[in-house]
């Protein structure tokens, strides 16, 4: 200890000798620490947005069905409207948004031309922070109610039916009892998405669904987001408890492509701090190892002078930790900085075409979050003295004699 | 008087390549509490290696040295350092000081290792600097003194923490001789009055004429040890 405190202050003379390497090293070091930090917090904000984006296709971050119907949508694998202990978990503070659709594969007919699609009748207001359509409508108008009998198409669908706001269009589809039913309705409103969205789904107001299907009453799917009170996971959990009939799936399991690519963005980021680290680490080494070097025969003499091998070491070591440490500070404080900076959003308005068809928002919101603050500036510190151990070692192999000859 | 010091048939071989260089061949002599020692000899007859052995700085291939009672040969590197930092005081030709310390600095270090107390430290350098002539240059750094500034912080620094012998290796090899006289009439004086025990390595014939004992070693052998009469 009272060595510690002697050494201290020596080390922090050592270390301005050499201005010029010193400087060198805390330029390396913060420079790594804040490309770290800097990218991980631009990083995440892509790949949570991204993660966003593909859960507002529909799929949010859980959903419910009946069971066998994700093996077989249609309606005659649906269940009831929530009542009882379901319908009050839904209504908690546990579940941020929820939404109740009728979901089946449907014929659409104009004029012109006859596609498949993927009928949705939804209750607009319930939609809102559940998924795309809450916001997506560029022309036209958005469905009023869960009475609305009008149709929203993708712009793209609609262009391949030929058909436009105001036209009539032909809706076929197996009723709940498995026989074709039709109705005709108007198109109200066109909707703007990634291609596949446009062309997959048509949207109606979630009775007139049931009632074409003579599913009064009835849902294939309820659509749920957590709260920030209740981890997914838990929620999941809570719902297969309250509804033990029903089928209960996280995003996760429904979309394990989106899973992937999000673990992978996950990954990437690790990649670059690995990368980083040891770029700064071959730094650190490269600097230390010639400031021993370059005092063989002081550390000759030290050691003439009674210092014993583990101070010789500590002393290396201290000098290393302060330089990262001071490294690390300044790296840290210089991307608190910069992300502080981009708080108000990266905008990606020049690229929001690519934006919508890559299914991320607009604005890149980058944060840091403390958790990998303290773990990256720990990491970083502790390894590159870890590292530091390597010139460390070389300070006390030298032979007293030798260094202190080699005049 | 007693005896502070007792090399045992020291020994050192060094091995380049195929060729065994002996560069002690079986020293015996021992050293009384405060005498004033110099070994001279050729170049190559083995007195830094002598003083580099007694100093525990090297390991010798056979034999024993005895400092203050204590047997080097069987100690860990841990308590040869510890033996070096409490008992011995060592003046090199050069390179003595720590660069990034004052001269003040450089004195009090040791006896910071040591756990001697601020005030005392302060007190110690002051004093040891005052007595080579030094008042005033505490705060200057090694760079910022002459050679022979340089030799006698060494000096001062060797002496600080009360070691049980000093061992000088050629201390004025690189000194004028105006500067040679005062640093050898410094180590006497200090010789005298501290009744520390200095040995001194040196060709310097100067050197030899201020010590009374005056050891001669060729080829590893003590050819001759004899000590003037007072
Ligand atoms: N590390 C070493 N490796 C090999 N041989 C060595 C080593 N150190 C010393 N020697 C040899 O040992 C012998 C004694 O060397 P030493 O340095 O003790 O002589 P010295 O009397 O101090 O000479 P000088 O007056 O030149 O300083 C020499 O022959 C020298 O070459
Ligand atoms: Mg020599």
């Amino acid at each position: 200890m009272r060595v510690l405190l002697i050494l201290i202050p020596f080390a922090w003379r050592n270390l301005w000798r050499n201005q010029r390497r010193t400087l060198i090293t805390l330029l390396v070091v913060s420079v790594g620490v804040w490309s770290i930090l800097t990218f991980n917090a631009v990083i995440r904000a892509w790949s949570d947005s991204s993660l966003a984006g593909s859960l507002k296709n529909m799929t949010a971050e859980a959903q419910i069905h009946a069971q066998d119907y994700l093996d077989d949508p249609d309606m005659a694998h649906s269940f009831p409207e929530p009542t009882g202990e379901l319908l009050q978990l839904l209504n908690s503070p546990s579940v941020a948004n929820w939404a109740p659709r009728v979901r089946t594969p449907a014929i659409i007919q104009s004029e012109y031309e006859t596609l498949p699609v993927t009928l949705v009748g939804i209750d607009p207001d319930r939609e809102a922070g559940v998924s795309f359509i809450a916001d997506s409508v560029k022309q036209g108008v958005q469905l009023k109610d869960a009475k609305d009998e009008g149709v929203i198409l993708g712009r793209h669908l609609a262009k391949r039916l030929n058909t436009r706001i105001g036209k009539r269009i032909v809706l076929m589809a197996n009723d709940i009892n498995g026989r074709l039913e039709e109705r005709g309705a108007k198109v109200i409103g066109i909707f703007s998405s990634s291609p596949t969205m446009e062309d997959s789904f048509m949207f109606t107001g979630l009775r007139p669904a049931q009632k074409l299907l003579h599913a009064d009453g009835r849902l294939s799917e309820i659509a749920m987001m957590s709260s920030a009170q209740t981890p997914l996971p838990q929620l999941v959990t809570m719902t297969r408890q309250a509804a033990p009939g029903l089928d209960i799936q996280s995003w996760d399991e429904l979309q394990p492509m989106t899973k992937g690519i999000h673990d992978l963005t996950e990954g990437f980021i690790y990649v670059w701090l690995w990368v980083m680290f040891v770029l700064i680490a071959i730094g650190v080494v490269n600097t230390q190892l010639m400031a021993v070097f370059e005092r063989t025969q002081e550390f000759g003499l030290l050691q003439a002078l009674g210092f014993r091998p583990n101070w010789v070491i500590l002393e290396v070591l201290l000098e290393a930790l302060q330089i990262i440490g001071f490294g690390v500070l300044v790296g840290s404080l210089a991307a608190y900085a910069s992300v502080y900076f981009l708080q108000d959003g990266i905008s990606l308005e020049g690229l929001s075409a690519g934006a919508d068809f890559l299914g991320i928002e607009r604005v890149l919101y980058p944060r840091l979050e403390a958790r990998e603050f303290f773990t990256t500036v720990i990491v970083v510190w502790g390894l590159g003295v870890l590292t530091a151990l390597w010139p460390a070692r070389r300070a006390v192999k030298f032979n007293v004699i030798e260094a202190m000859r080699s005049t | 008087m007693s005896t502070i010091l007792e090399c045992k048939h020291l020994t050192k071989q060094y091995h380049q390549g195929d060729t065994t260089v002996n560069a002690l061949q079986g020293v015996d002599v021992s050293f009384n509490k405060g005498e004033f020692v110099s070994i001279s000899g050729p170049s190559g007859s083995g007195k830094s290696t002598l003083l580099h052995i007694i100093g525990s700085l090297e390991q010798p291939t056979d034999g024993d040295v005895i400092l203050d009672g204590i047997s080097l040969r069987n100690e860990s590197r841990r308590e040869l350092a510890d033996i070096r930092l409490n008992r011995i005081g060592f003046v090199f030709q050069a390179y003595n000081l720590i660069p990034v310390l004052t001269a003040a600095e450089n004195v009090e270090f040791i006896l910071q290792l040591q756990g001697v107390d601020r005030q005392a430290r302060r007190a110690r350098s002051g004093e040891l600097l005052k007595q080579v002539g030094l008042e005033g240059l505490e705060n200057r750094r090694p760079g910022q003194l002459s050679g022979g500034q340089q030799q006698r912080v060494a000096v001062a620094r060797a002496l600080a923490s009360h070691p049980a012998i000093v061992l000088a290796d050629e201390p004025t090899a690189n000194l004028d001789s105006k500067n040679s006289d005062e640093l050898l009439a410094l180590m006497s004086k200090l010789n005298q009055e501290s009744n520390v025990t200095i040995i001194v390595a040196t060709h310097d014939p100067k050197v030899i004429a201020h010590t009374r004992r005056h050891i001669v070693l060729t080829d590893g052998n003590i050819e001759t040890d004899e000590t003037r009469a007072a």
